[in-house]
C-alpha cells in the first residue's frame, strides 16, 4: 500500500491539541510546505517540539495555531527575531517551555531509547533547569558513586513528527541526500507517527541499489508528501540555499499588523496550493539542479 | 559599521577578528553556533597564518571547511565549501562536544556578566519578559562542556555588560571561584573581546579582568561602559597588540571578502 499522499491529506492527519515535532535547524531543512498547510488548515492548540527553530514556528504561531512552544532556541538568527513568536511569548497568548538544544534532544532520545531518563550535562548551571523544578522533566542529579553532576531528561512522547527529506518511494524509505546533518532522526524515533516532506518520490530501486545511503526505514515514514522545494524559504542542501529575501520581507512586514496580515495571507496562506505559493513568492518550480 | 581604531591601519571589526585569532593556537578545535562571525573569521585567520592544524567545524557541522566567503549566516551551507566531512549533529557532533574532543567555542549574549556567564533568553522577569530574545539554543550545553570558552561583543554598555543577567542561558565561571570545578566542568572562559578592550578573568575571583585596551580607550571609558566592576591587572594595561598587515590582509581578501564581520556591527 503507497505511503504517498498530499500535503492536504497529511496535514489533515494531525489533531488539533496534538505535540508535533519539526524538523531542521534553524533556516535549514524545515518541512515548511507542511507547516504551511497546517497553519492553512488553522490546526488549533498545537504543542510543537523544535530544537533550534525559526520561519516554521513563526508561521503556526502567526496563523493561531500554537498552545505551547519546547524549543531551545526561535530566531532568524542575524536577519532578527521570529516577530510573531516574541509577540506572543512577551503578551502570554503562547506558553514557552524552555530548553537548550541538547536537553531537547536527549529528552528526545529517552523516549526513543525507551528510558525512564538521558543524562546529559548540558544546562548545568544555567536558570533552564530551575523553571523545570515542578515538572521534574529535566532535573539536575548527583550520581551516587562516581560523584558526578549530570542533568536526567525525561521521556518526551510526540504525537507526529514532520520532516523534508530528498526522497522516498511509495513504500516510506526515505533519504536524505547525500546524509542527514541536522537531528531530524531524533524526532523521528521519538515520535508515535512521521510524515516526510519529499522533494521527489523515486523508484524503490533507487534504495535498494544504494542501501548504505538511506536514511530512515520504511517502518519509521508513515506518510510521504511530494513538496518540490519544500523547505522554502528555508534551504535544502544541496539543492537550495535558504531566501534571505522572504525573511526580510517578512520581518519587514510584521512591523505592521495590518501590513503582516496581507503579506501572511498574499504570500503564506493564501495561495491554495503549494506550487501556488512557489509561484507567488516568484520561486522557480523547476527541477533543482 | 566600521569604526576606525585610531593609529592603526584597520577597523574594529578587523581588530576584534585578528585579536581572537591570535588567541587560537594549533592544538584549538572549534566549531561556531549563530551570528558568530567575528569567531569565523578568527579560526579561518589562524589556520592561515600561525595555527595551520587548528581545526574548526563550520555551523558545528562542515569539518575543515573553507568558504570561499561568508554568507548572511554561519549555521547555513553557505559556510562549508571544501569541507572533508560533513559531520551529523546527533551522533557526530554532541559527542565530540560532551567527550571533549572540541576544546574551544565562542558565544556572546544580550547580556554578559562579570564571570562570563550570558542571557539571550528574555530581558527582563522570565515570566512577563520585557524582551523575549531567542533562547539559549546550544550554549547552555557547550558552556558546561567545552574547556576553552571565548566571549566576544560588538556592543560594549551597560545594557549588556551587567552586574545580574535577567537569566543565565549559558554557564561561564558560574559564580565565580571553583564553581566550574565544584560541578565538574572543565576548563571555562578564557578572554571576552569587546569593541573597546580585551577582558580576562582574574585567576581567584574568575570575574573579568582589564587585559587590554583598544587605541584611544581609556580604563575608565571601560568601567563607564561597564554594569560590574572591572578588575584590574598589576601595572600597566597594554594597548590591544597591531594587526599585521599580513593578517589584514588575509582577512580582507581571502577569509572574508565581502565583509561579513561587519554584520555585527
Amino acid at each position: 500500500m503507497s505511503k504517498v499522499t498530499t500535503l492536504e491529506e497529511a496535514a489533515a492527519s494531525v489533531p488539533d491539541g496534538a505535540t508535533v515535532a519539526i524538523g531542521g535547524l534553524s533556516m535549514n531543512s524545515a518541512p515548511m510546505a507542511l507547516v504551511r498547510e497546517l497553519a492553512r488548515q488553522q490546526k488549533k492548540d498545537l504543542e510543537l517540539v523544535a530544537i533550534v527553530a525559526g520561519m516554521a514556528v513563526d508561521w503556526l504561531v502567526a496563523g493561531g495555531c500554537v498552545r505551547r512552544v519546547l524549543s531551545g532556541l526561535v530566531s532568524f538568527e542575524g536577519l532578527g527575531l521570529a516577530p510573531n513568536f516574541r509577540a506572543a511569548v512577551q503578551s502570554g497568548r503562547v506558553a514557552i517551555e524552555e530548553y537548550s538544544e541538547h536537553l531537547l534532544i536527549c529528552r528526545l532520545q529517552a523516549q526513543s531509547h525507551n528510558l525512564p531518563f538521558m543524562p546529559t550535562r548540558a544546562g548545568l548551571g544555567t536558570d533552564v533547569l530551575g523553571l523545570h523544578a515542578a515538572s521534574g522533566a529535566v532535573r539536575e542529579e548527583k550520581d551516587g558513586p562516581t560523584g558526578e553532576h549530570y542533568v536526567a531528561c525525561t521521556r518526551l512522547p510526540v504525537d507526529v513528527a514532520l520532516v523534508h527529506a530528498h526522497e522516498a518511494d511509495e513504500r516510506g524509505t526515505t533519504r536524505v541526500n547525500p546524509k542527514l546533518v541536522w537531528m531530524d532522526n531524533e524526532i523521528v524515533n521519538a515520535a508515535a507517527r512521521t510524515v516526510a516532506s519529499v522533494e521527489r518520490v523515486v523508484d524503490t530501486e533507487a534504495f535498494t541499489s544504494q542501501p548504505e545511503r538511506t536514511t530512515y526505514p520504511r517502518f519509521m515514514i508513515d506518510a510521504v508528501a511530494p513538496a518540490p522545494r519544500g523547505s522554502y524559504p528555508c534551504s535544502c542542501f544541496p539543492d537550495y540555499g535558504h531566501d534571505s529575501g522572504f525573511f526580510t520581507a517578512y520581518s519587514q512586514a510584521a512591523r505592521d499588523p495590518e501590513t503582516f496580515r496581507r503579506f501572511f495571507h498574499e504570500q503564506v496562506v493564501g495561495p491554495d496550493t503549494w506550487d501556488d505559493f512557489l509561484a507567488a513568492n516568484d520561486v522557480s518550480t523547476g527541477a533543482p539542479a | 559599521m566600521s569604526t576606525p581604531v585610531p593609529g592603526y591601519d584597520c577597523t574594529i571589526d578587523e581588530l576584534m577578528a585578528v585579536t581572537f585569532s591570535r588567541a587560537m593556537s594549533n592544538d584549538t578545535r572549534a566549531f561556531n553556533g549563530a551570528v558568530s562571525f567575528i569567531p569565523v573569521c578568527g579560526y579561518l585567520l589562524a589556520r592561515r597564518t600561525h595555527a595551520p592544524e587548528l581545526v574548526w567545524a563550520a555551523s558545528s557541522i562542515a569539518v575543515d571547511a573553507d568558504p570561499e566567503e561568508i554568507g548572511d549566516s554561519t549555521l547555513s551551507d553557505s559556510l562549508w565549501g571544501r569541507a572533508s566531512m560533513l559531520s551529523n549533529s546527533p551522533f557526530d557532533f554532541w559527542s565530540y562536544a560532551q567527550g571533549a574532543r572540541y576544546n574551544t567555542f565562542a558565544f556572546r549574549g544580550a547580556q554578559m556578566d562579570a564571570c562570563g556567564n550570558v542571557n539571550n533568553t528574555v530581558i527582563g522577569p522570565y515570566e512577563s519578559p520585557k524582551v523575549r530574545l531567542p533562547g539559549g539554543g546550544g550554549m547552555a550545553d557547550l558552556g558546561a562542556m567545552i574547556p576553552r570558552i571565548y566571549l566576544w561583543s560588538s556592543t560594549h554598555d551597560p545594557r549588556t555588560f551587567v552586574e545580574r543577567l535577567d537569566f543565565r542561558s549559558g554557564m561561564g565561571w558560574g559564580d565565580g571561584g571553583d564553581h566550574r570545578e565544584r560541578m565538574g566542568m572543565p576548563g571555562g572562559p578564557r578572554l571576552c573581546i569587546t569593541n573597546l578592550c580585551v577582558f580576562d578573568f582574574e585567576p581567584a575571583s574568575k570575574r573579568m579582568r582589564l587585559a587590554s585596551l583598544h587605541p584611544g580607550v581609556t580604563a575608565d571609558q571601560v568601567q563607564e561602559a561597564t554594569g560590574f566592576e572591572i578588575a584590574m591587572p598589576d601595572g600597566d594595561v597594554p594597548i590591544t597588540a597591531r594587526p599585521t598587515a599580513e593578517e589584514l590582509h588575509i582577512l580582507r581578501t581571502e577569509v572574508d571578502p565581502t565583509s561579513a564581520r561587519r554584520r555585527e556591527f
